[in-house]
């Protein structure tokens, strides 16, 4: 296995779930926001969760799955558009065991398990990615861009490179379990 | 160099967050919303900006030279966008990641697309309608088609925010205040 990746326990919280939460990154109207347990968030992440659905009642914006990693610099806000004459911001949905790369801006609608995001993208509003979908570094998803399943994303725009072999899923799981628990406090 | 003065005069239906670094001789005009973690440097100049615009997270506002930077009114200025342009006309939109140098002026109704990349070494100017779009920054004129719903889009957003922004974040105010 490799080696552990520390961090100095002064700067994480961890929940009774697992989360780990930064507390350098910036999380706005934290209860819209639901994590689903052993999810990271890394430092200077910025997650909007202020940014909700109008009308009466609670509303979740922003929901992560299991074994997710939201990197360093990573912003997350819900899409916006006006429907029907009224303008609002629409949730955000991510599945489980999915990794965002650092300084990635991300405003999708939904995406799907087992997704691999790389560094520095650019996700459009409502962007919709499908399982075991891989993103590569530096891309830039225009706005509505539907990402079909076990397909590799890459360049400015966006545009479709090559289908990935079915072993994805297990690779990933294993992948962002294998992070999480190489993710240790290093005491002191 | 004169060590920087900061001077803040923020409207009083401006919405400022809290979490925002300002530097230097900053105007915000009315209905104005900056998003946290925004920037706004006056190093040199003064930056007036007008009202209505929408500054959101990550972005840049630089004023490196000594003449007034002037930043009009309903702009839009997404996501870790970086602006250093002197002048600024009304309605043009910034996307996520944009990069402005301080040799262009900006006209109104343009748009810089996601990412791109505006470095020219000779100053210039964007006349009106031009969007820059793709990596390369190539440029097209808008016939402004859909400019009602476009405007209409971003006056109902900015009202949206200074609804909901202050119902969950901390808000600066001015030195007058």
């Amino acid at each position: 296995m490799d080696p552990p990746i520390y961090y100095s326990k002064a700067e994480f919280i961890e929940t009774d779930t697992g989360n780990k939460v930064s507390r350098r990154a910036t999380i706005a109207g934290p209860q819209n926001i639901i994590l689903g347990g052993k999810t990271i968030i890394s430092s200077g992440a910025i997650i909007r969760g202020d940014l909700r659905r109008t009308g009466p009642g609670h509303a979740v914006v922003i929901s992560l799955g299991r074994y997710c990693l939201v990197g360093e610099g990573c912003v997350m806000r819900p899409p916006y558009k006006t429907y029907r004459g009224n303008f609002n911001y629409y949730p955000m949905k991510i599945g489980d065991h999915v990794h965002i790369g650092a300084n990635s801006v991300v405003e999708a609608a939904t995406i799907g398990n087992h997704v691999e995001i790389g560094k520095n993208c650019v996700i459009g509003k409502f962007t919709i990615i499908k399982d075991c979908a891989k993103i590569a570094d530096n891309t830039i998803v225009p706005p509505n861009t539907v990402i079909p399943a076990l397909s590799l994303f890459a360049g400015s725009p966006g545009r479709f490179i090559e289908d990935l072999p079915e072993s994805t899923q297990e690779m990933v799981e294993a992948q962002t379990k294998q992070f999480y628990t190489r993710f240790q406090p290093l005491e002191r | 160099m004169a060590p920087i003065r900061d001077k803040f005069t923020i409207h009083s239906k401006a919405i400022v967050c809290q979490d925002v670094e300002l530097k230097g001789d900053i105007t915000i005009g009315s209905g104005t919303i900056v998003h946290p973690k925004a920037t706004i440097f006056a190093i040199a100049g003064p930056i007036v900006i007008g009202s209505s615009c929408i500054i959101e997270e990550g972005a840049i506002i630089v004023n490196r030279r000594k003449e007034v930077m002037r930043i009009g009114d309903d702009n839009l200025f997404e996501i870790g966008c970086r602006i250093e342009s002197p002048t600024v006309g009304d309605f043009n939109t910034i996307s996520t990641r944009a990069r402005v140098h301080h040799t262009v002026r900006i006209g109104s109704y343009c748009v810089v697309g996601a990412g791109c990349l505006l470095v020219p070494t000779e100053d210039e100017i964007l006349d009106d309608y031009t969007v820059v779009y793709g990596p390369a920054a190539e440029r097209r004129k808008w016939s402004g088609r859909g400019k009602v719903q476009e405007a209409d889009l971003r006056r109902k957003h900015a009202e949206y925010l200074r609804e909901m922004l202050p119902k969950f974040n901390r808000l600066r105010r001015g030195d007058g205040t």
